[in-house]
C-alpha cells in the first residue's frame, strides 16, 4: 500500500515537474520583451534594460524557473506586467470567483446528471428513457457559451430575473454572489451533466443486472429501495470517476464562459494575460490549470487503487 | 451491415444531418443567397424577411448567407483537425504497438499521457498566441489535441488485433512488420478509427467556434459561427435571431457527427452497444 502510494506520489511530482519546465520554456520563446511590452512603443533601449534588471529578466533562465518555483510555495510569483501588482494577489482575487463557478457547476452537473441518468435506466427502453437520452444527446451538442447567451436572453432581458453579466463581489452579500455565478455556472454544467447522465444510465443498467440485484429483490426489498441502496451505490465508482476527470474540460469551461458573462475569474484573467503578453501572471496562471488536472487525476487513480487492491500492482485505471 | 446501419436510428438521422451540413457548405462553395460579406448599413439588424430569411447583422450582412459561409469553415476544420489527429496518431499508436513495452512505447504514451493533462482550449489559446490568430492556425491547434487521441485508440486497438493467430501466420509467411500493419492491422482497426473520428469531428467544430468566439479562431471577414454569436451579444436586445441561428448550426452540426459516431459504433461493433 505505502509503496503504491509512493510510485504514484513519485510519477506526480516528476509530471508536474515536467510540466512546469514545458510552460516555463514555452512562456520564455513566446514573442515580445515583457519590459518593452510595459514601457511601450516610446521608451528608451536604456530605460528597456534598466527595467529588465528590477524585473530580474536579465538573470540566466534556470535561475529564474527555480526562483518561479519557489516563488508557488512562498507566495511569490512576481509583479504582473499588466496590472503591475503581485500575481499571487491577483490569482487568490480572482480565485474567488473561478473557484465556487466550478464548484456550483460541478454540483448541478452531478445532482441533475446522475438524477435523470438513473431515472433513465430504471425505466429503461420507456418513453421517458428515450426523451431523457435525447435530451442528453442535445445537451451534448449545445456549445455551453451558446447556451449561456440563450439564457441570458430568456432569463436576464426577457425575464429580469437575473443579471447578464458581471459580478459585485462576495463582500455585497452571499446571495448577490450567487444570484451573479448561477447562470454561468448552469451553462458549465450542462454538457458535464449530458455526459453523467449517459454514463449513469449505462452504469446503473449493468448494476441492474448483478446478482445481488436479485438477492435484495428476494429479501424483499422493491424496486426503488433496491435501485436506492444497492444499484445507485455500485454504479457511482465510474461515475464519480468521471465527475474528477471531467474537471479538466470544467475548468476549460470557465476560460469562454467567463468571458460571455464578463466575470472577473481566472478564465479571463488568462485570455487577457495571453492577449496583452503578461508572461509572468500566463506562466502561474497555466501552471495551476495544468497543475490542477494532473492532481485531480492523481487523487483518482490514487483513490482507485485504496478501493480496490488489483490495481497497485496493475497499470492504473483506464488505461 | 448496410442494411443495419440504415435501420439503425442513430445513425440514420446522424447521417442525415451531416449529409445536411455537408451540402450546404457545398452549395456555400458555388452560391449563397447574397454574398456573405458584403456591408449594407442602410439595412442593418433587419429581422428574418422574405429578402433575408434569417435577418442581417449590424452591418447589414445576410445572416444565411453568413451561415452557409460558416458551415464550409466549420467543415474544413474538421477535416483537417481530425487528418491531422488521424495520420500522426495512427502511425504513432502503430508503431507503440509493435514495440509494446519498449523505451519508445513508453516514451509515446507518456508524451500522450502528458498532453491530456493540458486543457485543450487553454493550450489553444497559447498556440494561437504564439502562431497568431487565424483559421489555419486554430485548425493547427485543435489537430494537435487530436494526435494523442488517435495514437492512444490506435495502439490499444493494433495489440488486440496483433494477439490474433493470422498475424503469426503472416509473420511466419516472412512479411515485413509494416506489410503487416498496413494489410493486416490498419484495416481491422479502421472501424473504431472512424467511430473516433466522427466523435471528433464534433468536438473540432465546437473548439473551433469557441476559439473563434473568444476571437482568436477565424477571423473577419471570414464568416464563422463561433465569431458570429460573439457579435450577436451586443444587439441581444434588439436583434436576439443573430444568436439563435449560429449557436443553432453549430448544435446541429455537433448533434449530426455525434449520432453519426453513435451509429456507427453499435453498427460496427456491436457488443459495446450500451457504453
Amino acid at each position: 500500500m505505502i509503496s503504491f502510494l509512493a510510485r504514484r506520489l513519485v510519477t506526480l511530482l516528476t509530471t508536474l515537474l515536467v510540466a512546469a519546465i514545458v510552460i516555463f520554456g514555452v512562456t520564455e520563446i513566446l514573442p515580445g520583451d515583457p519590459a518593452a511590452v510595459m514601457l511601450g512603443l516610446t521608451a528608451t533601449p536604456e530605460t528597456v534594460a534598466a527595467l529588465r534588471t528590477e524585473l530580474g529578466l536579465d538573470a540566466p533562465a534556470f535561475q529564474r524557473f527555480f526562483g518561479w518555483i519557489i516563488g508557488f510555495f512562498t507566495g511569490d510569483l512576481g509583479i504582473s506586467y499588466a496590472y503591475r501588482v503581485p500575481v499571487a494577489g491577483l490569482i487568490a482575487e480572482r480565485l474567488q470567483v473561478t473557484l465556487p463557478l466550478a464548484l456550483m457547476a460541478s454540483f448541478l452537473a452531478a445532482t441533475l446528471g446522475i438524477t435523470l441518468g438513473a431515472l433513465a435506466a430504471s425505466r429503461a427502453n420507456s418513453l421517458v428513457d428515450s426523451a431523457l437520452m435525447a435530451s442528453a444527446q442535445v445537451g451534448l451538442a449545445i456549445p455551453n457559451f451558446w447556451f449561456g447567451i440563450l439564457m441570458v436572453l430568456l432569463f436576464s432581458i426577457t425575464l429580469g430575473w437575473f443579471p447578464a453579466g458581471g459580478f459585485p463581489g462576495w463582500e455585497t452579500g452571499f446571495l448577490n454572489g450567487f444570484h451573479a455565478l448561477f447562470l454561468p455556472a448552469c451553462a458549465l454544467a450542462l454538457p458535464q451533466a449530458a455526459v453523467l447522465a449517459r454514463l449513469t444510465r449505462t452504469a446503473v443498467l449493468e448494476a441492474l443486472g448483478e446478482d445481488f440485484v436479485r438477492t435484495a429483490r428476494a429479501k424483499g426489498l422493491n424496486a426503488g429501495q433496491t435501485l436506492r441502496r444497492h444499484v445507485l451505490r455500485n454504479a457511482m465508482v465510474p461515475v464519480v470517476t468521471m465527475l474528477a476527470l471531467q474537471f479538466s474540460f470544467l475548468i476549460t469551461g470557465t476560460i469562454i464562459i467567463e468571458n460571455v458573462f464578463a466575470l472577473p475569474g481566472l478564465g479571463r484573467l488568462i485570455f487577457q494575460s495571453v492577449g496583452g503578453h503578461d508572461l509572468v501572471t500566463v506562466k502561474s496562471l497555466v501552471m495551476i490549470y495544468v497543475g490542477a488536472v494532473i492532481l485531480v487525476n492523481a487523487l483518482v487513480d490514487m483513490a482507485y487503487g485504496l478501493i480496490d487492491p488489483r490495481l497497485r500492482f496493475g497499470r492504473g485505471v483506464g488505461r | 451491415m448496410i442494411t443495419r446501419a440504415l435501420r439503425h436510428p442513430s445513425f440514420v438521422v446522424g447521417l442525415a444531418i451531416t449529409l445536411l451540413v455537408v451540402l450546404v457548405a457545398v452549395i456555400a462553395a458555388f452560391w449563397t443567397p447574397h454574398d456573405a460579406t458584403a456591408m449594407r448599413i442602410s439595412a442593418r439588424l433587419r429581422p428574418p424577411s422574405a429578402t433575408n430569411w434569417f435577418g442581417t447583422d449590424q452591418f447589414g450582412r445576410d445572416v444565411l448567407s453568413m451561415l452557409m459561409m460558416g458551415a464550409r469553415n466549420a467543415l474544413l476544420v474538421g477535416v483537417v483537425a481530425v487528418g491531422i489527429g488521424l495520420s500522426i496518431g495512427v502511425a504513432l499508436g502503430m508503431v507503440a504497438a509493435t514495440r509494446e513495452g519498449s523505451l519508445l512505447d513508453e516514451a509515446i504514451m507518456r508524451i500522450c499521457d502528458f498532453t491530456f493533462a493540458f486543457p485543450a482550449v487553454l493550450t489553444a489559446i497559447l498556440i494561437l498566441t504564439f502562431l497568431g490568430p487565424g483559421l489555419v492556425n486554430a485548425i493547427i491547434a485543435i489537430g494537435i489535441f487530436n494526435i494523442p487521441v488517435f495514437a492512444r485508440i490506435a495502439r490499444g486497438a493494433a495489440l488486440q488485433v496483433m494477439a490474433r493467430d493470422y498475424i503469426r501466420a503472416a509473420r511466419a509467411a516472412g512479411r515485413t512488420t509494416f506489410g503487416i500493419l498496413y494489410r493486416h492491422v490498419l484495416p481491422n482497426i479502421t472501424g473504431i478509427l472512424i467511430v473516433q473520428a466522427s466523435v471528433q469531428f464534433a468536438l473540432a467544430i465546437l473548439a473551433e467556434a469557441g476559439l473563434s468566439y473568444l476571437g482568436i479562431g477565424t477571423q473577419p471577414p471570414n464568416p464563422s459561427w463561433g465569431r458570429m454569436l460573439n457579435d450577436s451579444q451586443t444587439f441581444l436586445s434588439q436583434a436576439s435571431y443573430l444568436a439563435i441561428f449560429p449557436g443553432a448550426a453549430i448544435a446541429l452540426a455537433v448533434l449530426g457527427f455525434n449520432l453519426l459516431g453513435d451509429g456507427l459504433r453499435d453498427v460496427l461493433d456491436p457488443k459495446s452497444k450500451e457504453r
